[in-house]
């Protein structure tokens, strides 16, 4: 006899896969909750915090000191700094500009030296180990290397000029031209930096399927289009990580710039953080160094989060 | 393996204890005071054995009191007392710069202790000259005490001058530039700056600001009782000071330190340089002939001569003040100032304390100091700390060409109109 009766309902399969989802997610969480709470505290503590109060803080007039009043001025600082700071604008075209350079130089330096060590070579470990190395050196020892290259009487210029009759070698001022100062700096910067940009790449050539390359020269393909069709669409990820990474590092600039010039000639090579740091603990005005780093805080955000949202966008949609 | 986490958990607890015990507040361990004394590391190193013997002599007379001496370079010093007064890391002890721009901000942020029952107890008003005082009661209490009285002239090289057929000393301004003109076309580097340091060529700028302004104009300034744009002087005064950055100092000086400028002096590639009285036993310790070294003062035409005044505080919260004074009591005595003068400075802050067996060296800062009639302060310590910070901007592009002299003092003043 043929059953009248509908079989009973079964629930449909994205309905249960949804809930079984996300009850395996609360439970993972939870589950994961004990071991990210030491690292979320430290976060918060280290990083939040102060992130929070210091742009509490330039919002205050304060002097710095634990028992000096702090000021209520509301945007006071902002309007100084935007109109009235000699210095914050040339700081802010300097890191633009150190930026904009670091996205280019260090970064594309890095992934050639990458593509050239990656393939087997006499030495090869050799050659990584030389161009990873100023990577791990101290960024002040780094400083004051370079500082004294660019030595006007006694530097790497002067005895090349001396050496091999150059005269004109002698007279430039690596670091006392105003114009040529942040270059010489960025010089310094690419030769610290360009290792692990590299070494970072290289992880991320690993993961290139060879077979995919084989294909591409199998099918005709010549080097610069296996690179660009194969090699760096699989390199994104690292990319981003490297892009990333460069942005925030190059931003928050600092030690070279203090250890060569300490902003000079003339706050000729000042940056937003370095010119945070000297109102805050140079000036005693607090209120605009604080007021400086929301601003370089706001500059980060900017860049860094539409990047990550457009490149999680082009991940999700290929 | 259960007991392994156990044994490790113990001796976790065990190190905490050990290393928070080591913590614990100075003067807190066997019985013992520990003060600890914040000051710049001296230039010479003799002068850095002279106050470890002074702070042993003391601890040996005081064998309850031991004190730990931290010294740093000037930028680092002034970034420590910063960060550490007001806090439980503040020092019982620090040196200052006792000019109101500089040293004035720590006094004002209240971490200095008032000190006026220790001046009763150990009489010291009787030990300090009238313009040592000053610098002590001029926040309306007693705000430390005295350390140093320095005088700043302009040491040079006998053996260039002679070369550049100078035969003495220039007595007048006029005097000192045809001087720099002799010694540069004689191919010598007539003066030594080291530009990165900031306060190292500002020593010229407020000579030659005292010179074309006068004494009374330059304290009218720096007090803010006129005006940088109105003062005509001031524009002669940055347009001879672009004359010196672009014709007689050592090529590439913006770029360079006070320290890598100095070896030029020492080995005999500068003719000039504008430094303390410190700078003796510097001269000495870098091994040059002090025979070959004279000093003049700076030939501005009136009757002060360039200096300044450090002194020592007690911070406001130092747990073992008395211990503080005791040492600042012995640190200023007759027995100790003689041991300090040797090595430091041509004049003791000690008036009982005079100098006695000095070489001919040393003793060219006698008619020198002798003849001043008062002191034009560095302008670091006079101005407030933003505003020396550019003040220092606009000297810099002064000296690279990058700012038209006679735009310089209406640029400064925007600045101290804004503040």
């Amino acid at each position: 006899m043929t059953s009248t009766t509908a079989p009973p309902r079964r629930a449909s399969r994205p309905a249960v896969a949804g809930r079984r989802t996300r009850r395996l997610a609360r439970t993972g969480f939870i589950a994961a909750l004990p071991f990210l709470a030491p690292a979320l505290a430290a976060y918060l503590v280290f990083v939040v915090g102060p992130t929070v109060e210091s742009i509490r803080l330039s919002f205050f007039e304060w002097s710095g000191f634990q028992g000096a009043p702090q000021e209520f001025v509301g945007v006071k600082n902002y309007v100084r700094i935007f109109t009235q700071d000699p210095v914050f604008w040339t700081a802010f075209s300097n890191t633009l500009v150190w930026v904009v350079l670091s996205l280019f130089i260090p970064l594309g330096l890095g992934l050639v030296l990458a593509l050239a060590l990656n393939r087997p070579l006499f030495g090869r470990n050799v050659f990584r180990s030389m161009f990873y190395i100023p990577g791990v050196l101290a960024p002040i020892a780094i400083a004051n290397m370079w500082r004294w290259m660019y030595n006007p009487n006694y530097g790497v210029g002067v005895t090349l000029a001396e050496l091999f009759n150059l005269p004109w070698l002698a007279e430039i001022q690596w670091l006392g031209d105003k114009n040529l100062a942040l270059y010489s700096i960025f010089a310094a910067f690419v030769w610290q930096i360009a290792g692990t940009n590299m070494v970072l790449f290289l992880a991320g050539l690993q993961s290139v399927s060879p077979e995919h390359v084989e294909a591409a020269r199998l099918d005709g393909a010549n080097a610069w289009q296996v690179f660009w069709n194969v090699t760096f669409p699989a390199l994104r990820p690292t990319t981003v990580v490297v892009l990333v990474l460069t942005i925030i590092n190059s931003i928050k600039v600092f030690d070279l710039i203090v250890g060569m010039t300490g902003g000079g000639p003339a706050q000729g090579t000042q940056v937003l953080a370095l010119w945070s740091f000297q109102q805050s603990f140079t000036n005693h005005e607090y209120g605009m160094g604080n007021a400086i780093a929301t601003v370089l805080l706001v500059i980060t955000l900017l860049i860094v989060v539409p990047y990550m949202v457009w490149t999680a966008r082009q991940e999700k949609n290929s | 393996m259960r007991a392994l986490p156990k044994v490790v958990a113990l001796s976790t607890a065990g190190l905490l204890v050990a290393t928070l015990g080591g913590c614990a507040s100075s003067g807190d361990a066997d019985g013992k005071t520990t003060i600890t004394w914040f000051k710049l590391t001296e230039t010479a190193d003799s002068a850095n054995a002279t106050i470890d013997e002074i702070v042993a002599d003391f601890e040996q007379a005081n064998p309850d009191i031991s004190v730990k001496v931290e010294e740093r370079a000037v930028d680092a010093h002034k970034d420590a007392l910063r960060t550490t007064l007001g806090t439980s890391g503040a020092p019982d002890v620090f040196f200052s710069w006792a000019g109101p721009g500089l040293g004035g901000e720590f006094i004002d942020a209240g971490a200095s202790l008032d000190l006026e029952k220790y001046y009763e107890q150990y009489d010291w008003s009787k030990r300090f000259s009238e313009t040592t005082m000053s610098t002590v009661t001029q926040y309306g209490g007693y705000d430390g005490v005295p350390y140093t009285q320095r005088t700043e002239a302009v040491f040079y090289n006998k053996d260039l001058f002679a070369q550049a057929g100078i035969t003495a000393a220039p007595t007048s301004y006029d005097e000192l530039v045809a001087d720099a003109k002799a010694l540069k076309a004689a191919g010598i580097t007539p003066i030594e700056f080291g530009g990165t340091v900031n306060w190292h060529v500002m020593r010229l700028l407020d000579s030659l600001l005292e010179t074309e302004c006068g004494a009374d104009t330059y304290q009218d300034l720096v007090t803010e009782e006129a005006s940088w744009a109105d003062e005509s002087c001031v524009t002669d005064t940055y347009t001879e000071f672009a004359t010196w950055t672009s014709e007689y100092l050592n090529p590439g000086f913006i770029s360079i330190n006070n320290d890598e400028s100095s070896s030029l002096f020492y080995s005999g590639k500068a003719a000039m340089a504008i430094e303390g009285d410190w700078f003796n036993q510097v001269v000495r310790d870098n091994g040059m002939d002090e025979s070959t070294v004279g000093i003049f003062a700076f030939p501005t035409g009136t009757d002060r001569i360039y200096g300044f005044n450090e002194n020592n505080y007690i911070s406001a919260n130092s747990k073992h003040p008395d211990a503080a004074a005791k040492f600042l009591d012995y640190l200023t005595s007759d027995e100790a100032q003689q041991k300090f003068i040797a090595t430091f400075g041509s004049r003791s802050v000690n008036v009982d304390v005079l100098p006695e067996g000095q070489s001919d060296f040393d003793a060219q800062w006698n008619p020198i100091v002798e003849a001043a009639k008062g002191v034009y302060m560095n302008n670091d310590q006079n101005l407030s700390l933003a505003e020396t910070t550019e003040y220092w901007r606009i000297q810099n592009l002064v000296a690279t060409g990058e700012l038209d002299p006679a735009d310089a003092g209406s640029e400064f003043q925007k600045f101290i109109d804004q503040e």
